[in-house]
C-alpha cells in the first residue's frame, strides 16, 4: 500500500471540480459493478481468500520487497564516496531488471517441476535460459561499467 | 491521536526515504503510462470477456482473422508491462505510505482506504494473470477467471478515484515545462502545513534507541550527487526492463518475436501438429470415443438431421484456410487447417442465413463442451469444420476427428471433439 496525500493548496479550477465530480461518478460506479460481479459470479465463501490476497499483496510489497530495496539503495548511496556515481546507476539496473526477470520465471520453473497439463505447457527449460539470462546481464553490466570508466579517465586526461 | 515519538518517527522516516525519482512529476508520468496499460487491457479484456459471453445483440468482427490473436496477445504483454511499471509508480510514491498524521479525517481516511484497495487490486490482478498464464490454479483460494473480471471494474473505478482525487496534482505536474522550476529541479508542492506534522526548526528531537541511530546513520548519507541523472537513470532502468520481459516472452504471442522467446510459457511450434495444445485428449476424458471407429457427427435443424462419417465428411467439398489458434492465455500461433466449411454443412440441413448454431464436443462436464456460435462466423467462408491441421490428420489432442475453427474467435471456443451441430 502506498497511500500519497500530496496536498494542492491552491483552490482547483471548476473544470478541475467538474472533471473531479464525472470521474468520482464514474469510479463509483465501475466499484459497484465490480461489486455485483463478484456477488453473482464468485461464492462468499471465496472472498475470504481473495481479502487474503490482497493483504498478502499489501504485506509482501509493503512490508518486505520496498524496504529491501531502500536499504539496498541506501548501501549504495553510501558506497558512493568510493565508487562512481554511473557504476552506481549501472548496478542498480542490473540488479533491477535481474529481479523482475527472477519474479517473472522463477514461478514458471517452479510449476514446471510440480507438473503441467500437458508438455506443450511451460516446454523450455527455463532454469537454464535465466541462468543465461544471468550470464548475459553479468557481461553486459560488467562492458558497460567498462566503457563507462574509461569514457571518464579519457574526459579526465583531456582536462 | 498518535504519540508524539510515533509521529516523529513517521515524518523522520519518511524524510529518510526520499529519493530524485520519488517526487510528483515522475508519479505523473509513470501513471500515465501505467494507467494507459491499464486501460488497454480492461479493454482488450472486455472483448474477449464478451466474445466468449455476448450479449444477445453483439455482433462480431470476423475480420481481420487475427484480430482476437492480436487483442488478446497485446492483453497478456500490457499485463506483463505492468509488473515494471506498478513497481516504479509504488517506488516514487511509497514515502507517502509513511505521511503523518496517518488519518486526518473521513475524507482522508476514504482516500488512503481507495489508494490500499486500488493498489492491492493492481498486484493481485497482474499476479494472477501471469500466474493463470502458466496454469498455476492450485495457488488461488477463488476461481480465477470471474475473480479477475470483478477486479478489472474494482481497479478501473479505482483508477477513475484516484485521477479524481490527484487531479490538480496530475494537471500541475502533466506537462513537463511545468514540472521543473529554472534550475531544472521538481517544483515543490504547495503543502497544507496546517495538517501534516511539520516540526519546526530546532524543536525535533532527536528518536532514540536503536531506531535513532539507525536514523542518523541514514541522516549522514550523502544525497544522491546528480539527481537529474538519477531520475534519468531510473526511468532508463524501467524502459530497459519492459522491453527486456516483452523481449523475451512476447513471442508466444507475436511470431516476430519468436526467435527471442526464451521465458514465455509457450512456444511457437511445440506440440502434436507442430501446435501446443491446451486440453489434451486424455485431460478431457475423450480418447476413446475420439478414437472409435463409429464416430459420427450430427448436424441437425429441427426436425432435418444428418449424421455424416468421417469418410463423408472428407468426401465433401474440402477448403484449405490459414488461422490462427488464440488460447485466452494470450500464447496463439497460425496453421493450415483442412476440412468441409460449416455452412456447407449448415446448407445441407436447409438452415437460414442467420442461424446461430450450438456445437457440441464428445468432452463432458466441461464450460466449453458446448459453444454457441453467431451467424457471422456460420456463414463466414473461413469456418471449417476442421479434418487435417499443417497437412496431417488432426491430432487426438487437436480435436481429432472433427474440430471446430473460425477466423477471431478465442481458442476455448474452437470446440474439438465434435459430436454434433445444431442450428438453434
Amino acid at each position: 500500500m502506498t497511500n500519497e496525500t500530496l496536498v494542492d493548496t491552491s483552490a482547483p479550477s471548476a473544470a478541475v471540480r467538474r472533471w473531479r465530480v464525472v470521474l468520482m461518478v464514474l469510479g463509483i460506479g465501475l466499484l459497484v459493478v465490480g461489486g455485483l460481479v463478484l456477488l453473482a459470479d464468485v461464492s462468499p465463501k471465496r472472498y475470504l481468500g481473495i481479502l487474503i490476497w490482497f493483504g498478502g499483496a499489501l504485506i509482501i510489497h509493503d512490508g518486505i520487497v520496498a524496504p529491501i530495496v531502500f536499504a539496498i539503495g541506501l548501501v549504495m548511496r553510501r558506497a558512493h564516496r568510493k565508487i562512481p556515481f554511473g557504476v552506481i546507476v549501472i548496478l542498480q539496473a542490473a540488479l533491477v531488471l535481474g529481479a523482475i526477470m527472477t519474479g517473472i520465471v522463477v514461478p514458471e520453473i517452479l510449476k514446471k517441476s510440480i507438473g503441467t497439463a500437458n508438455e506443450t505447457l511451460l516446454p523450455l527449460n527455463y532454469s537454464t535460459n535465466l541462468a543465461v539470462f544471468y550470464g548475459v546481464l553479468l557481461v553486459v553490466t560488467a562492458a558497460a561499467i567498462g566503457i563507462f570508466l574509461r569514457v571518464i579517465a579519457r574526459r579526465e586526461r583531456a582536462r | 491521536m498518535i504519540g508524539g515519538g510515533v509521529q516523529r518517527f513517521l515524518f523522520e522516516f519518511r524524510r529518510a526515504l526520499a529519493a530524485p525519482s520519488r517526487n510528483p512529476r515522475m508519479a505523473v508520468v509513470l501513471g500515465r503510462l501505467l494507467g494507459f496499460a491499464f486501460l488497454v487491457c480492461f479493454g482488450t479484456g472486455l472483448y474477449s470477456h464478451f466474445l466468449q459471453d455476448p450479449l444477445p445483440w453483439m455482433h462480431f468482427a470476423t475480420r481481420p482473422v487475427f484480430l482476437y490473436q492480436l487483442t488478446q496477445g497485446i492483453h497478456i504483454t500490457a499485463g506483463i508491462l505492468c509488473f515494471p511499471l506498478l513497481f516504479a509508480k509504488l517506488y516514487s510514491v511509497f514515502p507517502e505510505l509513511f505521511q503523518t498524521p496517518p488519518v486526518r479525517g473521513i475524507r482522508h481516511l476514504l482516500e488512503r482506504g481507495s489508494i490500499a484497495l486500488f493498489v492491492a487490486a493492481s498486484l493481485v490482478e497482474i499476479t494472477i494473470g501471469l500466474l493463470n498464464t502458466y496454469q498455476w490454479y492450485e495457488l488461488f483460494p477463488f476461481p480465477f477467471r470471474q475473480t479477475h473480471f470483478a477486479l478489472s471494474f474494482v481497479i478501473i473505478g479505482s483508477l477513475a478515484i484516484h485521477i479524481a482525487i490527484k487531479l490538480p496534482v496530475i494537471t500541475k505536474y502533466w506537462a513537463k515545462k511545468d514540472a521543473y522550476d529554472d534550475a531544472g529541479e521538481v517544483r515543490e508542492l504547495d503543502r497544507d502545513e496546517g495538517e501534516i506534522f511539520q516540526p519546526a526548526a530546532g524543536e525535533l528531537q532527536p528518536v532514540g534507541g536503536v531506531t535513532g541511530r539507525v536514523l542518523s546513520w541514514i541522516d549522514r548519507t550523502p544525497e544522491p550527487p546528480k539527481p537529474q541523472a538519477s531520475r534519468r537513470a531510473f526511468l532508463t532502468t524501467v524502459g530497459i526492463s519492459a522491453a527486456a520481459l516483452v523481449g523475451l516472452t512476447a513471442g508466444q504471442s507475436f511470431r516476430i518475436l519468436d526467435f527471442s522467446n526464451v521465458f514465455g510459457p509457450r512456444k511457437n511450434g511445440i506440440g502434436p501438429n507442430a501446435l501446443p495444445v491446451n486440453r489434451t485428449a486424455k485431460a478431457a476424458s475423450v480418447i476413446e470415443k475420439a478414437s472409435a471407429a463409429d464416430w459420427t457427427l450430427t448436424v441437425s435443424n429441427g426436425d432435418t438431421r444428418r449424421v455424416f462419417s468421417r469418410a463423408e465428411l472428407l468426401a465433401l467439398q474440402q477448403y484449405e484456410v490459414d488461422l490462427p489458434i488464440a488460447c485466452v492465455e494470450g500464447w496463439s500461433q497460425t496453421a493450415t487447417w483442412k476440412g468441409p466449411r460449416l455452412r456447407d454443412l449448415m446448407d445441407s440441413v436447409g438452415a437460414d442465413a442467420n442461424a446461430s448454431i450450438r456445437a457440441t464436443s464428445l468432452e463432458e462436464g466441461s464450460l466449453y463442451a458446448v459453444m454457441s456460435m453467431k451467424p457471422e462466423y456460420v456463414r463466414d467462408e473461413l469456418t471449417l469444420v476442421a479434418l487435417e491441421l499443417n497437412g496431417d490428420t488432426l491430432d487426438l489432442d487437436h480435436g481429432y476427428p472433427a474440430r471446430m475453427i473460425a477466423p477471431g474467435r478465442p481458442g476455448v471456443l474452437q470446440t474439438k471433439w465434435l459430436t454434433s451441430l445444431e442450428v438453434l
